[in-house]
C-alpha cells in the first residue's frame, strides 16, 4: 500500500526516508521537486503527483512534505489522513513535529514508523497503544535513561491490543478518578467589505481527557443537542443511542482524545463577535498609501476576546509601512509583506485602532486588489454556537469522579475582505 | 557536513564499536551504534561496519536491538553472505519468552530483502502463524507476503494459503485484516483473495472491531462479493449503514463507493446513500487539511456528475479563501460553475468577479473562464462583468477575457451582438498569443459587425515582421480571408500585403503554405473561397444536445474514491483546457475547413486529455468490410436503448452531428435491424456494428478499432449513447 515515505524540507533537502517494502531510489522524488518547482509557493504543490510508475502523494505540514510513494491503486483518502496521522503522532511524542525534532529523535522516529506501518500496511496507529509500544521521551526519563542505561521501550506487550474492546486497555487504575472535556469552536468565516457575512460556519471539537479506573460507561448530554446535525464520532460512541436520544453514550479510550467533531454551517446560527472597520487605499500618484483599521466587538455574549491579532497580506509593491496602533504592537515583514498587528485583549470602551501611511514602491503602478485581513482571536468559557453540556453520567463502576467541562471559542479561517 | 571526511569518521566507529572497553559500557556501545544508524539516515554508507553490528544484536536492551535490525534490514542485500551471520541471533530471538522480542526479529528477518532467505524464514513464520500472542501473528500473516515476494515466481504454497484463509478467523481483528492483506498480495496473479459468502459476512461482522484503517480495506475488498439476492442485499447494507457517518473521511468514501457498487440495481438506495454523505463529504472539503480538503472536493466534483442539485443549497462553502493553495481555488471554481442557478447566480457571479483580480494570473484566467461558462446560461449578467474585467487594463485579464468571448460566441451564438459591440467599442490588443489568436478569430468571423475590423486587423498585419508565433501568422491570415469575404473594399489591399509578405519572406513552411493555399483558392474566385473558408460560426451540435446532462452513477462510480480523479488532470487548468473539455466537434471537418479554429493545429498536447471524435475522409464499402473482417471486437456492449422510431435519414443526420459517420443500415422494419458506423479520433479509427435481435429490444454495440486506444472507445460509447437517448425523448 504505502511503499516507501520522504520527509523532506522547505529548502527540498530530503531528511528521512523509509521504505516498507523494496528500496525505493530517492530520483523518485525528482517528480516531487519538479512539482515543487513549478508551484512556486510550498502550499500550492498538488497533493497528488502522477510518475510513471508511482504515484506520490504528499502532505505539506509544519514546513516539512511528507510524500508517500505508491504504487497500487489505493484510495487517496486513507493515504492522506494516515500521513496526517503520522505528523500527529510526532507531534504528540515531541511536543511539535519540525524538522529539528525528527532529527533529534530520529531513533524513536524510525521505531515509530516501523511499528505503524508494516509491509506498507497501517498497523498501531492509535496514540494509546504506539505510546505503550515506545514511550515517548520526557526530560526527566531521558535523564534517568542516561544515567541508568535503561531504555525507552515497554517491557511488556500493550494490553490494550488484548482487550475485547480495542480502544481501551484493560485493568486501568487511577487514585484520582477525573474525566474533562472541552468544547472547541473555531469559526471559519468570510465577511466582505461592507461587514456582512459573506459565509460563515463552526467547526467544534470535544476533546475529552479521561481518566477513569476500570471499565466505566459514561454518556454525556447536550442542553441543545439540536444544534448539531453534522457530527461524527470516535469510534467509541454509540451512533444508534444518538439518533433516537441524542445522547453520547460511550466507554472511553484512556487518556487524551477526540469525542466529536461537529459542523454548524446554518448561518443565523453562526454569531460573529468581532467587526473590522477598514479602509485600506493607495493614491494614484505619490506612491503611497493610506491605512485605517478599527476593531470592535459585535457577538460576545458578554465574554471577552482575546489574544486578538489581524494579520494583513499587503500587495508586493508594499515596501514599507508606518501606523501608529493605540493598542498592541505591529510588525511589518517587507519580504513576505506580511503585516501582523498583535492587539491582545480587546477593550470594549476603547476601541483599538492602527493607522497610518504605507509606502509603494516607486514608479509600481497603484495595486489592483485591495488585501484582505485575516483575524486570530480567542473567547474563554464561551462556545460561540451557544451548545452547552447539560450532564455526565457514570455508570458500571462505584467510584464517584471529578468532572469538568471546558468552553472555547477561536477564530478558524476568518477572513475579512477589503 | 556528512560527506566530507566520512571515511574518517567510519574508521572511527569501526575502532569504537571492537573496542572492548566500550563493549563492556552499555550507555557508550549504544551510543555509538546511534551515531551509526544516524549516518546511515544522513545518506552516507556504513555498511563497512555490518561486522561489528551483528555482534551488536546479541544484547537484551530492546532499542539496541531495533537499531542494529534497522541496520541490518538497509544493508543485507549488499552483504548477503555477513547477513546470513546475524540469522543464527534473529532465530534464536524468535523464540524469545518476550512476545515482542518474537515479533521484531520476525519482522526484522522477513525484512532482509535478499535471495534464498527463504529457506530460513519459512519454518519460524510458520510456527509464529500458531503464536499464542497476537502481535507476533500480525508479523506472521504479514511475514508470508513478504516470503512470497522474496521468490515472486515460485509456485504458491497451498499449505500457507489454507492456513491464511482459516486465519480470517482469529479472534485478533488486525490478524484478520493482515491475512485478507497477505492473501491480496500472494494471489495477485491470480485475481487477489476470494470473498465467498461466509468470508464476506465474517468481515461484515467484525467490521465494528477494525481500526479506521481496517474498515477501509475491508470495505475495498467487498466490493468483489456480490450478494446472491435482494434480502441479503439490504441485511448487507443496513450492516453498514453507521459506516457513512464514521469520523473518518476515507471510512465514508469507502462505504460509499461499496453502497454504490452494491445497490447499482437500485436507484433510491444509491441516491439515499448520496444524500446521506453529502453532510460528511462537505465536512471534508473544509477540513483543516488542505490536502483532505483537496481530496473532499474532487469526491463532490464526481458525485455532482450525477447529483447536481445535492450541493446546490451549500455552494457558499465553495467560495475560496484568500490563503488558499490555487490547486484548491481551481477545484471550487469548478464546482461553483456547475452549481449556478437563478437564485444564487449573482452571488457566485460577484465572487468570481473578485478571483478575477488574483495576483497568480493563472488563477485569475481560470476565473475568467468559469464567468464564461456560467454566461452560457446567464449571458448578460456575465458580460456586464467581462466587460468591465476590460476596463482593468491588465494584460493577462484582458486576454482571458478575449478568449471567454470567442469560446462563449462559439457556443452560444446569441451573445454574438454583445460581444462584438463590446470588442467594436476598444478592447487593448492582447499581448500574448492565445489572446491574439482569440481576437483574430472574433474579428474574422464576424468582422461583418464590427465597423473597426479591418482597421484592427491592419495593425497586425503592419506588425507582422515582430509577431513570432507562427499560429497568429495563420489565425491573421484565416480571418484577414474571411474579413476580405464579407468587406472586400476595406480589406483587399491589407490582404495582397499579408500574402505577399507571407510568401515572399515568412520563413515558417506552415504559414507559408497556408498563405499559398489562400492565394490558389483565391484565384478561383470569390464563390469558390467562400464555399471552402466560412464554416459554421457557431457549435453546430449545439442543437442536438442542450444543457448539461445527468449522468448515471455507474459512470463514474468505479472510479469513485480512487486516485485517477485526484490526479487525473493537471492541477492547474489551462483556460483552454476547461473550454475545450466541452468541445467534442472543434476538430469539425479540419481538412476543409483550416483556419475555423486553429485549437486543432496548436500541437497535439491540447487534445491528449480530451479525445475528441472526428469525420475525417469517408470510408469506402470496400476498405470498411476489410478492416471489419481484419480487425477483432475489442468492446461489446448493450447499450440499455432501443432503436430510435425516427427515420433513417434523422438517425444518420444526428450521428454525423455528432461526428459519427454512418456507412449502412438494414431497412427499418427487418430483423434482426443492423447499422455500421465509424469515427475517427485522435489518430485512430473506430468501427462499430449496432445489433437489435427483436423489436424494442435493446442494441448491442460491437466496437473494433485501429489502433486501440480505450479513451477513444469510451468517448465513442458515450457520445453515441447520448445521441440515441436523445433521439427516444423525441
Amino acid at each position: 500500500m504505502i511503499h516507501s515515505l520522504f520527509l523532506i524540507n522547505n529548502a527540498g533537502d530530503l531528511f528521512l526516508e523509509k521504505h516498507w517494502k523494496s528500496v525505493i531510489s530517492r530520483s523518485v522524488c525528482d517528480y516531487f521537486f519538479e512539482a515543487r518547482e513549478k508551484a512556486v509557493e510550498p502550499d500550492n504543490v498538488p497533493p497528488v503527483i502522477r510518475t510513471p510508475h508511482h504515484y506520490l502523494i504528499n502532505i505539506y505540514r509544519e514546513k516539512i512534505f511528507f510524500v508517500s510513494v505508491i504504487q497500487t491503486e489505493v484510495p487517496p483518502l486513507f493515504v492522506i489522513e494516515f500521513l496526517h496521522r503520522v505528523a500527529e503522532t510526532f507531534q504528540d511524542y515531541f511536543g511539535e513535529c519540525s524538522e529539528t525534532t525528527i532529527k533529534d529523535n530520529v531513533v524513536i522516529v524510525y521505531e515509530l514508523l516501523e511499528e505503524m506501518l508494516d509491509n506498507g500496511f497501517p498497523l498501531a496507529t492509535e496514540s494509546n497503544i504506539l505510546k505503550e509500544l515506545i514511550r515517548p521521551p520526557t526530560i526527566l526519563r531521558s535523564m534517568v535513561n542516561t544515567i541508568t542505561g535503561s531504555s525507552n521501550v515497554g517491557e511488556t506487550l500493550p494490553t490494550g491490543q488484548l482487550s475485547t474492546i480495542p480502544w481501551r486497555r484493560a485493568g486501568v487504575k487511577y487514585t484520582n478518578n477525573e474525566a474533562y472535556f472541552d468544547v472547541v469552536e473555531e469559526i471559519d468565516a468570510i465577511l466582505d467589505k461592507s461587514g456582512t457575512t459573506v459565509f460563515a460556519e463552526i467547526q467544534g471539537v470535544i476533546e475529552a481527557c479521561v481518566k477513569l479506573s476500570g471499565m466505566p460507561d459514561l454518556s454525556l448530554s447536550f442542553m441543545n443537542p439540536r444544534l448539531l446535525d453534522d457530527v461524527s464520532f470516535h469510534p467509541c460512541v454509540r451512533y444508534k443511542r444518538w439518533e433516537s436520544e441524542r445522547v453520547i453514550s460511550f466507554i472511553p479510550p484512556d487518556g487524551n482524545f477526540q469525542l466529536m467533531s461537529y459542523h454548524i454551517s446554518a448561518q443565523n446560527l453562526v454569531a460573529i463577535p468581532v467587526y473590522v472597520k477598514q479602509n485600506i487605499s493607495f493614491f494614484e500618484t505619490g506612491s503611497s498609501g493610506r491605512m485605517d483599521i478599527t476593531v470592535g466587538p459585535k457577538q460576545t455574549m458578554g465574554k471577552t476576546v482575546e489574544c486578538l491579532v489581524v494579520t494583513v497580506h499587503m500587495p508586493k509593491v508594499v515596501l514599507s509601512a508606518n501606523l501608529n496602533a493605540t493598542q498592541g504592537t505591529y510588525n511589518y515583514d517587507p519580504v513576505t509583506k506580511i503585516l501582523v498587528w498583535d492587539i491582545g485583549k480587546l477593550n470594549p470602551q476603547k476601541l483599538p485602532n492602527l493607522k497610518g501611511s504605507l509606502s509603494l514602491q516607486s514608479g509600481a503602478p497603484k495595486p489592483e486588489e485591495n488585501p484582505s485581513l485575516n483575524i486570530d482571536l480567542k473567547i474563554q468559557q464561551l462556545a460561540i454556537s451557544g451548545l452547552k453540556v447539560n450532564r455526565l453520567d457514570m455508570y458500571g463502576e462505584k467510584y464517584k469522579p471529578f468532572k469538568g467541562v471546558k468552553y472555547v471559542t477561536k477564530a478558524g479561517k476568518f477572513q475579512v475582505r477589503t | 557536513m556528512p560527506y566530507f571526511g566520512s571515511e574518517e569518521m567510519v574508521k572511527e566507529l569501526k575502532r569504537a564499536l571492537s573496542n572492548p572497553h566500550v563493549q563492556s559500557d552499555r550507555l557508550r556501545y549504544k551510543n555509538y551504534i546511534t551515531k551509526v544508524i544516524r549516518y546511515m539516515t544522513q545518506g552516507l554508507d556504513v555498511s563497512s561496519l555490518f561486522m561489528d553490528m551483528v555482534k551488536a544484536s546479541a544484547t537484551v536492551d530492546i532499542v539496541q536491538k531495533k537499531l542494529v535490525y534497522l541496520y541490518m534490514c538497509t544493508y543485507a542485500s549488499d552483504k548477503p553472505d555477513l547477513a546470513l551471520l546475524a540469522i543464527n541471533t534473529l532465530r534464536k530471538d524468535c523464540a524469545d519468552p518476550n512476545p515482542m522480542v518474537r515479533g521484531l526479529a520476525l519482522r526484522n528477518m522477513c525484512n532482509f530483502r535478499m535471495p534464498g532467505m527463504t529457506e530460513y524464514i519459512e519454518q519460524p513464520i510458520v510456527a509464529a502463524l500458531r503464536d499464542k500472542a497476537s502481535y507476533v501473528r500480525r508479523v506472521a500473516v504479514l511475514g508470508c507476503a513478504k516470503m512470497h515476494s522474496l521468490q515472486p515466481n515460485t509456485e504458491i504454497d497451498g499449505r500457507i494459503v489454507n492456513e491464511l484463509y482459516a486465519l480470517l478467523r482469529d479472534p485478533d481483528p488486525v490478524v484478520v485484516v493482515n491475512c485478507l492483506r497477505a492473501l491480496e498480495e500472494i494471489l495477485k496473479d491470480e485475481g487477489g483473495v476470494v470473498i465467498n459468502k461466509p468470508i464476506a459476512h465474517h468481515l461484515l461482522n467484525r467490521m465494528k472491531e477494525l481500526d479506521s484503517w481496517a474498515q477501509s480495506e475491508v470495505l475495498n475488498f467487498l466490493l468483489r462479493y456480490h450478494p446472491r439476492s435482494d434480502d441479503e442485499l439490504f441485511d448487507i447494507l443496513s450492516l453498514l449503514d453507521s459506516f457513512l457517518q464514521s469520523s473518518h473521511a476515507h471510512v465514508v468514501v469507502s462505504t460509499l463507493r461499496l453502497f454504490l457498487h452494491l445497490a447499482s440495481a437500485h436507484r433510491a438506495v444509491q441516491a439515499d446513500a448520496l444524500l446521506r454523505t453529502s453532510a460528511p463529504l462537505l465536512a471534508t472539503c473544509s477540513a483543516v487539511s488542505r490536502e483532505l480538503r483537496f481530496a473532499g472536493l474532487c469526491h463532490v466534483q464526481q458525485v455532482m456528475r450525477s447529483q447536481p442539485g445535492l450541493f446546490a443549497t451549500h455552494y457558499k462553502r465553495f467560495f475560496c479563501g484568500y490563503s488558499e493553495p490555487s490547486y484548491i481555488k481551481f477545484r471550487k471554481m469548478e464546482i461553483l460553475v456547475e452549481l449556478v442557478n437563478d437564485e444564487n447566480v449573482s452571488l457566485v457571479l460577484e465572487e468570481l468577479r473578485s478571483y478575477c483580480t488574483d495576483v497568480s494570473p493563472e488563477l485569475a484566467q481560470a476565473a475568467i473562464a468559469a464567468i464564461g461558462r456560467i454566461a452560457r446560461t446567464y449571458s448578460e449578467k456575465c458580460l456586464d462583468i467581462l466587460t468591465g474585467l476590460l476596463a482593468l487594463k491588465q494584460d493577462h485579464i484582458t486576454s482571458a477575457v478575449i478568449q471567454t468571448f470567442r469560446d462563449l460566441v462559439w457556443f452560444c451564438p446569441q451573445s454574438t451582438a454583445a460581444v462584438c459591440q463590446t470588442v467594436e467599442a476598444g478592447v487593448d490588443r492582447p499581448q500574448d498569443s492565445e489572446g491574439k489568436q482569440a481576437l483574430l478569430w472574433l474579428l474574422g468571423a464576424h468582422g461583418d459587425q464590427m465597423g473597426s475590423a479591418p482597421y484592427v486587423m491592419e495593425g497586425y498585419i503592419d506588425g507582422l515582421k515582430t509577431e513570432l508565433s507562427s499560429t497568429v501568422k495563420m489565425e491573421l491570415l484565416t480571418a484577414t480571408v474571411k474579413m476580405f469575404l464579407c468587406r472586400p473594399a476595406e480589406t483587399q489591399d491589407m490582404l495582397g500585403r499579408l500574402l505577399h509578405y507571407c510568401i515572399e519572406e515568412e520563413s515558417d513552411v506552415c504559414v507559408r503554405d497556408r498563405a499559398l493555399l489562400y492565394y490558389r483558392l483565391l484565384q478561383r474566385g470569390a464563390e469558390e473561397t467562400r464555399r471552402v473558408v466560412t464554416g459554421p460560426k457557431s457549435d453546430p451540435s449545439m442543437s442536438v444536445l442542450t444543457g448539461r446532462q445527468e449522468e448515471p452513477i455507474s459512470e463514474w462510480a468505479s472510479t469513485f474514491n480512487t486516485l485517477g480523479p485526484l490526479a487525473g488532470r493537471d492541477s492547474c487548468p489551462q483556460t483552454d483546457a476547461i473550454s475545450a473539455a466541452d468541445q467534442p466537434s472543434y476538430s469539425a471537418g479540419e481538412e476543409l475547413l483550416p483556419g475555423s479554429e486553429d485549437v486543432t493545429l496548436s500541437g497535439p498536447g491540447d487534445t491528449e486529455e480530451e479525445i475528441s471524435l472526428s469525420l475525417g475522409a469517408p470510408l469506402s464499402h470496400e476498405s470498411f468490410e476489410k478492416m471489419w473482417l481484419d480487425l477483432e471486437i475489442l468492446h461489446r456492449q448493450a447499450l440499455g436503448v432501443s432503436r430510435p422510431r425516427t427515420a433513417p435519414d434523422t438517425l444518420q443526420a444526428s450521428l454525423q452531428l455528432e461526428k459519427i459517420q454512418t456507412l449502412a443500415f438494414t431497412p427499418a422494419d427487418t430483423v434482426p435491424w443492423k447499422a455500421y458506423i465509424y469515427t475517427r479520433s485522435t489518430g485512430t479509427l473506430i468501427l462499430a456494428e449496432l445489433l437489435q435481435g427483436a423489436t424494442d429490444e435493446s442494441l448491442v454495440l460491437s466496437v473494433k478499432q485501429q489502433p486501440v486506444n480505450q479513451h477513444a472507445i469510451r468517448r465513442f460509447v458515450s457520445v453515441l449513447k447520448s445521441v440515441l437517448q436523445t433521439l427516444n425523448l423525441e
